[in-house]
């Protein structure tokens, strides 16, 4: 999972000016209010010209000035009441349409769709939430495109419309109630569907084992531990893995992380006849979680231990880690703040999500080595602790565990006994972590939020509720860009405007790459040319007149296209699926920066639907 | 029989005082375009109309000469070429004047999903009245034009007459001082066309003002005090009934009682002044008149009809 460093923001740093170095030095709320009366201006001069056209020069300015000052006087008159009134009719609409059949179908899904999913896989957990959030947005997303696209132009086709506009109703009243009771009703939905889907996973993941065998431990003694491990064994296999298990001297015990979970263990009782432990196993745990990682700033090192600016680059295209060479003094060095005592009280649990590159094969079977430790960055190497080693495995997530009291060694190399907090961590609250290769000829890949700090997790719960916010977020965008469209276009154009809207804002990486050339094959009727006619992406066309024309054309709707595409909104950066299937908290200022974008949008699609309402002859 | 006409261009009101003057359009236009500009059908020429308060005004003229499109103009759903439509002084597209009028389209059009009681409610709140108001409005209305008894039907099983009478109870739901209706007994059965016309003139007596349109010429004559007369889109007459049908060189005398020798004697004395007399007969009475009372005395004595001989 792809950690973007513009998502760790927080709220009011994205929104004020001064934000920490990203690009919008003006912050988001500077952004808007340029951007605002920009649009506006450029917006008002084009529906000028097209006044000019109908009406002539002073006429045509005449008409849109009075356009705006109605349009201020109809919103500085909102009423409740009457949006409320809208919307109870969208919701009666849209029940006695039969929406529920949505719902019915999402269960339906669902049930069947049990059988298919692999509750064996490797990572089943991703995957029955990843399946439950992904299906969800699909039919939210159908539903606030079916919900708000055919209402309106019905109304005006079937003239109902005529007896609303004939009551003191404004216009933009009617647009907002319509969102307003479209976007209840997917809410509603959203809520059952959420409910159902949560079931559905906790339902698909469940599963038990029994003991298979065990033995007891022997030559236990008593010494430091007072609760030793008494019984060990291993369990049956389901869903396609098995763990082991220990048990202490109190009965109590665990099995062994698999498959990213675990179960817990209790000596139940011990039959009388023949000193046999009986064992209950727990439901599995452990992999519906959401992890709170804290983020440090990230330097390296390089091999001479001479600070870099960035790590090696070892030559994948698509990489934006940097690496650094093992069995040097290459090294990456993490900073972490607000390391406090009372946030980690116990111990400082780390964990690594590393990349290897390998010059040579080496040991295929095992994970290349490597080692971490933590040093205090007032102290820079003078005070550290001692190197934990570790296996880096790729593609899942090491977890390194500091206990409070450990090792430490200072200036003159002799490890003794320390604490984080008093040792490690600085006046300020800050830590760093070290983390270097071990092997030589291999490499270590990272970026910024490949090493964290986990501090206290999230309820599992209230992250799938957080993704299913996205979720509802993206519903309301499209529920309000649809009403929108279909307050100038006929249903099904305005359907296919919205999804065209939304796959545009799906792949807007995608847009700009065409505009900015850096895909091969050109602009759409070049795209179209090299289809039918069977070329490749990088054949040469001949230089003909037609050949230019082509390209000029092409070169024209690239750039609406890519204007459109910024325009939109970008559904991907609301989809915040990845997060809860990985077991990721979704952060408190990301979720409140796409709430604001989404209203912002929202409201902005009501507005342009108004005026087009406004400006219409319903009963032409 | 030749019958001479006079007309009588706008007259002053034979009332005391001028009445205010509710609707007003000033050299009204409507064309028609096609996506190039070019004009494709003249709707309204430069019409000209006023219509005061406390009067039923009608619209009179065939089919496309412009009746409905006037009266849409005026409602905003459409947009003057050129030219203006003032309601209340105000222009047609100002939404606020909407507090004020009660509209009835030719057809209701009226959402098919929602049952009588919930129409009527949610028209209400499209007033901004409160609860109480919108409970009152909504039974008392239900009540006046007799639907009762399929108050909780959704309109979509509702019979043609009976969304006509729902559509008239949405537009009075606001007690409005002006009523525009399109067509309003255009498609009734006789009974309802009664009912219509007697509830438009219970309105006028009220002190509303009411506008409607229609080709329904008797229908017209009965209610309306003064008319308008439309004819591909310019306007031919207009002026007060009375005074445009009546035939001013005619008398007319009905007398109840009159023996065969009194009428002989009427005979002569017409001749003796010079007048020519042109009809002495006895009068019908209308179909309607007829058909009502018919109706009316079958729902008292249903069965057979009692066939009444001369």
């Amino acid at each position: 999972m792809v950690v973007d460093e513009l998502e760790l923001l927080s709220f009011l740093e994205w929104l004020l000016p001064g934000g920490d170095g990203s690009e919008m030095k003006i912050g988001a709320l500077g952004v808007f209010l340029l951007i605002v009366p920009a649009l506006s201006a450029t917006v008002a001069f084009v529906c000028y010209l097209f006044s000019v056209a109908r009406h002539g020069p002073s006429e045509g300015f005449y008409t849109v000035a009075r356009t705006v000052a109605a349009g201020v006087t109809d919103i500085s008159h909102i009423s409740p009441r009457r949006v409320w009134a809208m919307a109870r009719l969208a919701i009666n609409e849209a029940v006695r349409r039969r929406v529920l059949i949505v719902v019915a179908i999402f269960m339906l899904v669902l049930l069947f769709a049990g059988w298919f999913l692999d509750s064996g896989s490797e990572h089943p957990a991703r995957l029955y939430i990843s399946f439950v959030l992904t299906m969800t947005t699909y039919l939210a997303l159908a539903l606030g495109l079916l919900l708000s696209t055919f209402s309106l132009p019905n109304d005006i086709k079937n003239k109902t419309i005529h007896t609303i506009l004939t009551k003191p109703v404004r216009q933009v009243e009617i647009v907002l109630g319509r969102i307003l009771g479209f976007v209840l009703v997917g809410t509603a939905m959203l809520v059952v569907m959420g409910l159902g889907s949560y079931l559905f996973v906790r339902r698909g993941l469940s599963h038990t084992h029994t003991v298979e065998s065990f033995e007891r431990v022997e030559g236990v003694a008593g010494g430091q531990n007072e609760n030793p491990v008494v019984w060990r064994g291993t369990l049956t296999s389901a869903d396609r893995h098995t763990h082991t298990f220990e048990v202490h001297q109190n009965g109590e015990g665990q099995t062994d992380i698999q498959r990213g979970h675990w179960h817990r263990v209790r000596l139940v009782s011990k039959s009388e006849k023949d000193d046999k432990p009986v064992f209950a196993i727990g439901p599995p745990q452990g992999w519906l979680q959401a992890r709170v990682p804290i983020y440090g700033g990230l330097m390296f090192l390089d091999r001479n231990g001479q600070s870099a600016q960035q790590g090696i680059n070892v030559g994948k295209e698509w990489d934006y880690r940097g690496y650094i060479e093992g069995g040097s003094q290459a090294a990456a060095i993490w900073t972490f703040r607000g390391i406090t005592e009372q946030a980690f009280p116990e111990q400082l649990s780390l964990e690594l999500n590393l990349r290897v590159f390998r010059s040579f094969k080496g040991e295929i079977e095992r994970g290349v080595l490597g080692s971490i430790y933590l040093s205090n960055p007032d102290s820079g190497a003078a005070m550290r602790s001692v190197p934990v080693s570790f296996e880096a495995k790729e593609f899942s997530i090491d977890e390194i565990v500091f206990g409070r009291s450990l090792d430490v060694i200072e200036r003159d190399g002799i490890p003794r006994e320390g604490d984080i907090f008093k040792d490690l961590v600085s006046k300020d609250g800050a830590l760093n972590v070290i983390v270097q290769c071990s092997e030589r000829a291999q490499y270590f890949g990272m970026a910024q939020g490949d090493v964290y700090v986990r501090s206290a997790d999230a309820p599992f719960f209230m992250n799938f509720f957080k993704g299913y916010i996205g979720i509802w977020l993206q519903m309301v965008m499209v529920t309000a860009f649809g009403v929108m469209f279909s307050t100038f276009l006929n249903a099904a154009v305005a359907m296919l405007t919205t999804f065209s809207c939304v796959i545009l804002g799906f792949r807007s990486e995608f847009v700009s790459d065409i505009r900015t050339g850096d895909l091969e094959g050109g602009g759409p009727i070049e795209a179209t040319v090299r289809l039918l006619t069977q070329m490749n992406l990088s054949g040469e066309f001949s230089d003909q007149l037609v050949t230019k024309v082509v390209q000029f054309v092409d070169q024209g709707l690239r750039l609406l296209m890519s204007f459109t595409a910024n325009i939109l909104p970008n559904y991907n950066a609301f989809d915040t699926t990845d997060y809860v299937a990985y077991g990721f908290d979704i952060y408190g200022g990301l979720l409140s920066r796409n709430l604001t974008i989404g209203l912002v949008y929202t409201l902005a699609a009501a507005l342009v639907g108004y005026f087009f309402l406004k400006t219409r002859e319903v009963a032409a | 029989m030749s019958v001479e006409t006079v007309t009588n261009p706008e007259p002053a009101t034979p009332e005391t005082e001028p009445s205010e003057v509710v609707i007003e359009t000033r050299n009204l236009r409507k064309v028609y375009r096609d996506f190039w500009g070019r004009e494709k059908v003249r709707a309204l020429n430069a019409l000209d109309l006023e219509v005061r308060r406390g009067e039923i005004f009608g619209l009179l003229g065939p089919n496309g000469s412009g009746k409905s499109t006037t009266i849409k103009l005026l409602l905003g759903l459409l947009f003057p070429t050129s030219g203006q439509a003032l309601v209340f002084d105000r222009d047609a597209s100002d939404v606020e004047k909407n507090e004020r009028i009660g509209y009835l389209p030719e057809e209701s059009y009226l959402y098919r999903f929602l049952n009588a009681e919930e129409t009527l409610d949610f028209y209400g709140r499209l007033f901004d009245m409160d609860a109480q108001t919108r409970r009152e409005r909504v039974d008392s209305l239900i009540d006046m034009v007799g639907l009762e008894w399929a108050k909780r039907r959704q309109l979509r099983e509702y019979s043609k007459g009976m969304t006509r009478r729902i559509g008239l109870a949405q537009a009075l739901i606001n007690d409005p001082e002006l009523i525009l209706l399109d067509e309003p007994t255009t498609g009734l059965d006789p009974i309802g066309t009664r009912e219509m016309k007697d509830l438009i003139i219970k309105l006028r007596d009220q002190g509303k003002t009411v506008l409607m349109c229609s080709h329904l010429l008797a229908d017209v004559q009965d209610v309306c005090d003064r008319i308008a007369i439309l004819h591909q889109g310019d306007l031919k007459e207009m002026g007060r009934v009375d005074s445009l049908l009546t035939v001013k060189d005619v008398t007319q005398v009905q007398a109840r009682g009159l023996s065969a020798e009194a009428e002989d004697e009427i005979r002569e004395v017409i001749s003796r002044h010079g007048g020519k007399l042109m009809a002495m007969d006895h009068p019908t009475s209308t179909l309607e008149e007829l058909f009502l009372r018919i109706v009316r005395d079958s729902e008292e004595r249903p069965g057979r009809r009692t066939v009444e001989h001369e």
